[in-house]
């Protein structure tokens, strides 16, 4: 890192920490605390959405991603454009009749304290783990490629949120979400340009997507059925509708962004303004990652892209197999550098054999490449027992950090810090509010002044975000700890999602049905994570839909019951 | 948690450019077939 890069990154981080707390001081209730006296505009809401979702993970692994597997993660996102209609039609309207603070408020009208006890704890242990993951998973890449101290990245991400969320709760949260977006979005499309800019002189950016989709890179949409690929259209559009429909409407880190607007329809466009960018602004990122990719068919990759991880296994017995692996992977890059300049020039001439030739040449290279690769993790793997085998996470950032002049690495840099900044402060304020109002205010301590409230939302805000920097800290002492808290949030999320479902579509069945169906619904899931081998992506569909089938069956049963009573 | 006074006013609020949100609905509906067909175009141009 550069002096340059240094003044960008801390003047961009200062600007946007001093700015939030500047802008949102003088908070004098948690209406105004939690709820930023309900003033946000639709654009703010719709940038603080975005911004909540885009975490740091979002910029460093999806270009990766699109690197090794092409765009057709796009289609992920397909089912999120419906969710947001389906959550203006149904769920913003109830949210503002009952003027809630915390979307587990409303499960009390609709069912009972119990019930909206149960929901909003669940969510505080799943949302809680999350918050650590926020800030540990960019501080590890961070670290591992800039050689800076874990725990101390851990703790510059963590304090610069803290200071400004604990100040101005939900408003600073969503007013410094404005700008974190302008810098990530134009971070990215600085990014999106130099790599163009750094191809051959000789290929065009024409040339580039033809040769990226001569290569399969160019994958966007895949209307082939296959229950075993995870991204295709069907997938995309029923699981991701599932997914978003769970996480806009009933995550509170989700809800809470709209919640703060000054009217229904403020809300309800701030969300429609996600369903109309949300897409495109995944599209622009996988493309970068595709043009990565093509950069590197004329700029020789490193062998794999945490160099780090491969540097520790010089130190050991196995440096001379890398060595030769180093070699092999030099000769087979120079001979894939001219077989990819040939298909430049048959793409251009337009003769199908040719193009043909010069594709299956590529691929034939491309394949041996691959089995270098593969042949590189595993001896990575047997070296160094510890280490992390998958390196797309590293594929864009190393390009960053390589290519990119001095001033724009700093920009870069502050495009991931302010993704993890902007993702772990609405879990903060999230996780205060839920804290608070469900909690404290509802089942602790009822009675005291807004004063007393607004200091106790602003004390829960930063104890979560201590909590989340200690869970952060110690988080690298665990094996597949990204996955165990996956775990745990599918564990609770489809419970969640069947409770508010119940809530929004089944009038039919009230508070103690629904109440008993989330504890069986729960038990089930437990069963099925410790006794059977059930992918836990499924455990979101069997809590939810358990939820439903068993409040169903258990309010038919208390009718009866209450109707014998009756009679009798 | 009170019942608003300003329901009535809010479920009222307008969308910009259309006359009801239906018509938002459907433009955010209508812009995800136009991005599915334009990403399947581009699919098979670079097939």
């Amino acid at each position: 890192m550069r002096l340059l890069d240094w003044i960008v990154l801390l003047g961009t981080l200062g600007f946007i920490v001093i700015y939030g707390v500047w802008k949102t001081r003088g908070s004098k209730d948690i209406e105004g605390y939690l709820k930023g006296d309900n003033s946000m505009k639709w654009w703010t809401i719709g940038l603080s959405i975005m911004a909540t979702q885009a975490s740091a993970i979002t910029f460093l692994s999806t270009p990766g991603q699109a690197y090794e597997d092409g765009m057709r993660f796009v289609q992920f996102y397909f089912g999120l454009p419906i969710a947001m209609v389906i959550i203006s039609v149904t769920v913003i309207p109830i949210f503002y009749r009952l003027k809630v603070y915390t979307a587990y408020e409303y499960l009390e009208s609709r069912f009972d304290l119990k019930t909206r006890s149960l929901a909003a704890f669940l969510f505080l242990v799943q949302r809680g783990l999350a918050a650590g993951i926020t800030i540990y998973a960019p501080a590890i890449i961070l670290s591992t490629i800039l050689g800076w101290n874990l725990t101390a990245t851990n703790l510059i991400i963590g304090t610069l949120v803290i200071v400004y969320t604990v100040s101005g709760g939900t408003k600073a949260v969503s007013v410094t979400q404005k700008q974190q977006m302008a810098v990530m979005m134009g971070g990215m499309l600085v990014a999106g340009f130099m790599v163009v800019r750094y191809l051959p002189e000789d290929v065009s950016f024409g040339d580039a997507v033809a040769v990226a989709g001569k290569m399969g890179k160019m994958n966007v949409v895949d209307f082939s059925f296959d229950w075993n690929d995870r991204y295709n259209f069907w997938s995309g559009l029923t699981g991701g509708l599932f997914l978003s429909l769970s996480y806009f409407g009933t995550d509170q880190s989700q809800v809470a962004r709209y919640l703060g607007g000054s009217s229904v329809a403020e809300s309800r466009l701030g969300l429609l303004f996600n369903g109309l960018l949300k897409i495109p602004m995944q599209f622009m990122i996988l493309f970068i990652g595709v043009m990565v990719f093509v950069f590197y068919q004329f700029n020789q990759p490193p062998l794999f892209f945490n160099e780090a991880a491969k540097n520790k296994v010089y130190a050991t017995e196995y440096a001379p197999e890398l060595e030769a692996l180093e070699s092999q992977h030099t000769q087979l890059f120079n001979q894939k550098q001219e077989a990819v300049k040939g298909l430049v020039s048959a793409l251009r001439t337009d003769d199908e054999a040719a193009i043909d030739a010069a594709q299956a040449k590529v691929q034939t290279i491309t394949d041996a490449s691959k089995e270098i690769r593969t042949d590189v993790k595993a001896l990575i793997s047997k070296a160094t027992p510890d280490a992390e085998t998958k390196d797309t996470d590293y594929v864009f950032i190393s390009f960053v950090m390589k290519y990119l002049p001095a001033g724009l690495v700093g920009l870069l840099l502050a495009v991931i810090f302010s993704a993890a900044m902007s993702s772990t402060a609405s879990e903060l304020n999230a996780l205060a509010s839920t804290t608070v109002v469900d909690i404290y205010k509802r089942s602790v301590n009822q009675n005291d002044n807004a004063f007393h409230y607004l200091k106790a939302s602003k004390i829960f805000t930063a104890a979560w975000g201590l909590l989340a920097i200690i869970f952060a800290t110690y988080a690298s002492l665990l094996d597949n700890l990204i996955q165990a808290v996956n775990i745990i949030g599918s564990i609770f999320y489809g419970t969640i999602l069947g409770i508010f479902l119940v809530a929004f579509y089944f009038k039919y069945i009230k508070g103690n049905a629904v109440f008993m169906a989330a504890l069986v619904a729960e038990a089930i899931v437990l069963y099925c994570h410790f006794y059977t081998d059930i992918a836990f992506l499924w455990f979101n569909v069997i809590g939810c839909v358990a939820v439903i089938v068993f409040g169903l069956i258990f309010q038919v049963l208390l009718n009866q019951r209450k109707r014998e009573k009756q009679a009798a | 948690m009170k019942e608003s006074d300003h329901t009535t006013k809010d479920n009222l609020d307008k969308p910009p450019f259309f006359k009801s949100w239906r018509g938002m609905y459907w433009l955010v509906l209508g812009n995800l077939a136009f991005l599915i067909i334009l990403f399947y175009i581009i699919t098979k141009l670079y097939e």
